[in-house]
C-alpha cells in the first residue's frame, strides 16, 4: 500500500533470490560478496518479518433487512468483528 | 477376519524371467484393491433389469445398457431412503461404489443413491451446463490463476452460522493468525442462495485488500449444493478480479463452481489449508534461500582462504589475512543470527506439530491417523535433525576456518622487523635480479608501507 523505502514482500523475495544466484556463481570479489551476503541476510529477515506482519482481523460484512450491504456515513460497507 | 493369502513362500512358482505366478487370492486381492479404490464413488446411468426386492429388505438387480451390464445391490439401509418404486425397464441414475466378491470372483455396484431419470433431472441439467460452459472456455486450465504468493486478506462467501465457517477459521487461526478475513454472509442453500453468492463475489471484489476469494459450503445432497451449480454463480466466479477458490461439499462432490474457480478444494477446511499453505511454503522458501546464501558466502570465503594457504610461504597476505578474519567473523555473526531465526522456526514447527498431535488425539482418530501422525513426527524429527546437523556442520566449518587463519600469522614475521618488497606489478621480490636500477618498489613494513626507487648496486652489503 505505502510507497516507502522498505520493499514489498514479493520484491524482497525476488531480490533475495537474485542475491543468492549471484553469490552462487562465485565470480564476485570477496568484499562485494560479503556486502551482498549482508544484504541477503537483511532481506531474509525482512521477508520472515513480512510473513508475520499485518493485523489479521476477522470481520463480517453487515446486511440490512433487505439483504443489501449496510454502509457508514462515508458510504463504506460496515463491518463487525466476527468471533469464533 | 480370514487370513488373506499373502504367504506364498514355498508354493510360489518362479517362472522364467524371474516372474512369480500369483495365487488366485492374490490376484483377486489386487483386483479388489484397484476396483474398490478407483470406483469407490461413481455415478452410473442405465436400465434396471431382473429386479428382486427380497424380503430381507435388500434389492438386487442388474443395470444395463445396450452393450453391457453390471450387477447391483441396494442394501436395506440405503433402500429405506429411496422414496420411489423402481421397476424393471426403468432408466435410473445410480451412485455407489464397486465391491468385489472374492469367493465368486465377481463384482457389483453397491448403490447408495438411486434416482429415476426423467425430465428436469438435476444431474442432467448439471451436465448440460457443464458442457456449455466448457465450450465457452470457462474451465480452461490456461485461465486458472495461481493464488497469491502470500495472501493478506481472504474474502469468504458463506453462511456465517454453522460449522463450516468455524472449521475454516479454526484452520486459519491456527496456522495463519495474521491473515485478514472478510466474510460476506450468504445463504448457501435454497432458492435465494445463488443470487446471494453472486452478490457476495461481486461485493468482495470491490475490496482492494482482499486478495483471495473463497466460496464455501459444507456437504449435502445434490439439491443442497445446487446453488453452486448455478450459471450466474459460475459467471461471477469467472469474472472475479480476485483469484477464486471453491470449497464446496465433500471430497466426492463436484460442482460447476469447482470447475470455474481458479482452484478447487475438496472441503472447506481443505480450502483454508490451501491458503495457509501459501504462508508456510513461503517460510520454507525463505529458509532455503537463507541456507543457500549462507553456503555461498562460506564457499566464497573458503576459496579465498585456499588462495591464502597456497601462497602462505610468501607470507605476503598479512593484510588480506586480517580482512579475511573480519569477513569470517561477519559471516559467523550473521549466520549465528540467521541460525537463531531458523531455531525459532524449528521451535514453531515443533509447536505446530505438538498442537497438531493434540488435535489428532482429541479427534480420537483410528489407527490410520496414528500411523500418519507417526510418519509426520518422523518427518519433522528428521527434518529438524537434518537442519540442526547442517547448522552444526556450518559452524564447525567456520570455526576450523578461523582457527586455520590464526595459525598462519605472517604478521609476526613483520613484527620482528622484516619487510616485504613488491615490484610495480605487485609481485613479491625475492631475488635482486627481479628488479633493475630505476625501478619503483613497494616496501611493506609491520606498520605502513614505503615506495622507493632502486639505485644501482655496488655498495651492496655483501
Amino acid at each position: 500500500m505505502s510507497a516507502d523505502e522498505t520493499p514489498t514482500f514479493e520484491a524482497a523475495l525476488k531480490q533475495l533470490e537474485e542475491i543468492v544466484q549471484r553469490l552462487e556463481k562465485g565470480e564476485l570479489p570477496l568484499e562485494e560478496s560479503l556486502v551482498l551476503y549482508e544484504q541477503g541476510i537483511k532481506l531474509s529477515r525482512l521477508c520472515h518479518g513480512k510473513l508475520e506482519e499485518a493485523e489479521g482481523r476477522i470481520e463480517l460484512l453487515m446486511k440490512d433487512a433487505r439483504g443489501d450491504l449496510m454502509t457508514d456515513e462515508a458510504g463504506k460497507p460496515r463491518k463487525t468483528p466476527f468471533g469464533q | 477376519m480370514e487370513q488373506k493369502g499373502l504367504d506364498f513362500g514355498e508354493k510360489a512358482r518362479v517362472l522364467p524371467g524371474k516372474r512369480r505366478a500369483l495365487s488366485v487370492t492374490e490376484l483377486t486381492d489386487r483386483l479388489q484393491g484397484v476396483l474398490e479404490t478407483e470406483f469407490f464413488d461413481v455415478w452410473v446411468e442405465g436400465e434396471i433389469s431382473n429386479l428382486n426386492q427380497a424380503s430381507s429388505g435388500h434389492w438386487y438387480f442388474s443395470l444395463k445398457d445396450d452393450r453391457a451390464q453390471i450387477r447391483a445391490v441396494v442394501w436395506k439401509t440405503a433402500a429405506r431412503l429411496i422414496k420411489w418404486k423402481p421397476k424393471d425397464g426403468m432408466r435410473v441414475l445410480a451412485r455407489g461404489g464397486i465391491k468385489v466378491y472374492a469367493p465368486r470372483g465377481d463384482y457389483q455396484i453397491s448403490v447408495e443413491v438411486l434416482e429415476p431419470l426423467g425430465v428436469g433431472s438435476l444431474q442432467q441439467a448439471f451436465e448440460e451446463l457443464k458442457e456449455k460452459l466448457a465450450k465457452e472456455g470457462l474451465f480452461d486450465p490456461a485461465k486458472k490463476r495461481p493464488l497469491p504468493m502470500l495472501p493478506r486478506c481472504i474474502g469468504i462467501v458463506t453462511s456465517p452460522t454453522g460449522a463450516v465457517i468455524q472449521d475454516i477459521l479454526r484452520v486459519l487461526q491456527r496456522r495463519y493468525a495474521n491473515l485478514g478475513v472478510l466474510i460476506y454472509p450468504a445463504r448457501v442453500q435454497g432458492p435465494e442462495a445463488a443470487y446471494e453468492i453472486v452478490q457476495g463475489i461481486r461485493a468482495l471484489n470491490r475490496f482492494k485488500s482482499v486478495d483471495v476469494l473463497m466460496v464455501a459450503r459444507g456437504g449435502g445432497s445434490l439439491e443442497d449444493l445446487w446453488p453452486f451449480n448455478d450459471e450466474m454463480v459460475a459467471r461471477a466466479l469467472a469474472t472475479s478480479r480476485i483469484p477464486t477458490l471453491s470449497a464446496v461439499g465433500h471430497e466426492t462432490d463436484f460442482t460447476i463452481a469447482d470447475f470455474v474457480a481458479d482452484l478447487r478444494a475438496p472441503t472447506p477446511s481443505a480450502g483454508a489449508e490451501r491458503v495457509v499453505q501459501a504462508k508456510e511454503d513461503m517460510a520454507a522458501r525463505i529458509d532455503a534461500l537463507t541456507h543457500r546464501l549462507d553456503a555461498a558466502a562460506r564457499i566464497r570465503l573458503q576459496r579465498t582462504r585456499a588462495r591464502v594457504d597456497a601462497v602462505r610461504s610468501h607470507r605476503v597476505f598479512e593484510a588480506e589475512r586480517g580482512r579475511l578474519r573480519t569477513y569470517a567473523q561477519r559471516v559467523d555473526d550473521l549466520s549465528r543470527r540467521a541460525e537463531t531465526g531458523v531455531r525459532r522456526r524449528l521451535e514453531q514447527a515443533g509447536e505446530r506439530r505438538r498442537r497438531g498431535t493434540e488435535r489428532l488425539e482429541a479427534f480420537r482418530w483410528d489407527r490410520l491417523a496414528a500411523a500418519r501422525r507417526e510418519r509426520i513426527d518422523g518427518d519433522a524429527r528428521r527434518l529438524s535433525e537434518a537442519l540442526r546437523g547442517r547448522l552444526r556442520a556450518h559452524r564447525a566449518d567456520l570455526a576450523r576456518a578461523v582457527g586455520k587463519l590464526e595459525s598462519l600469522s605472517p604478521l609476526a614475521v613483520l613484527q620482528r622487523g622484516y619487510a616485504l618488497v613488491f615490484d610495480e606489478r605487485g609481485t613479491l621480490v625475492q631475488r635482486a635480479d627481479q628488479v633493475a636500477a630505476g625501478d619503483v618498489i613497494d616496501v611493506r613494513l609491520h606498520e605502513g608501507a614505503l615506495r622507493a626507487r632502486v639505485t644501482p648496486p655496488g655498495k651492496a652489503d655483501e
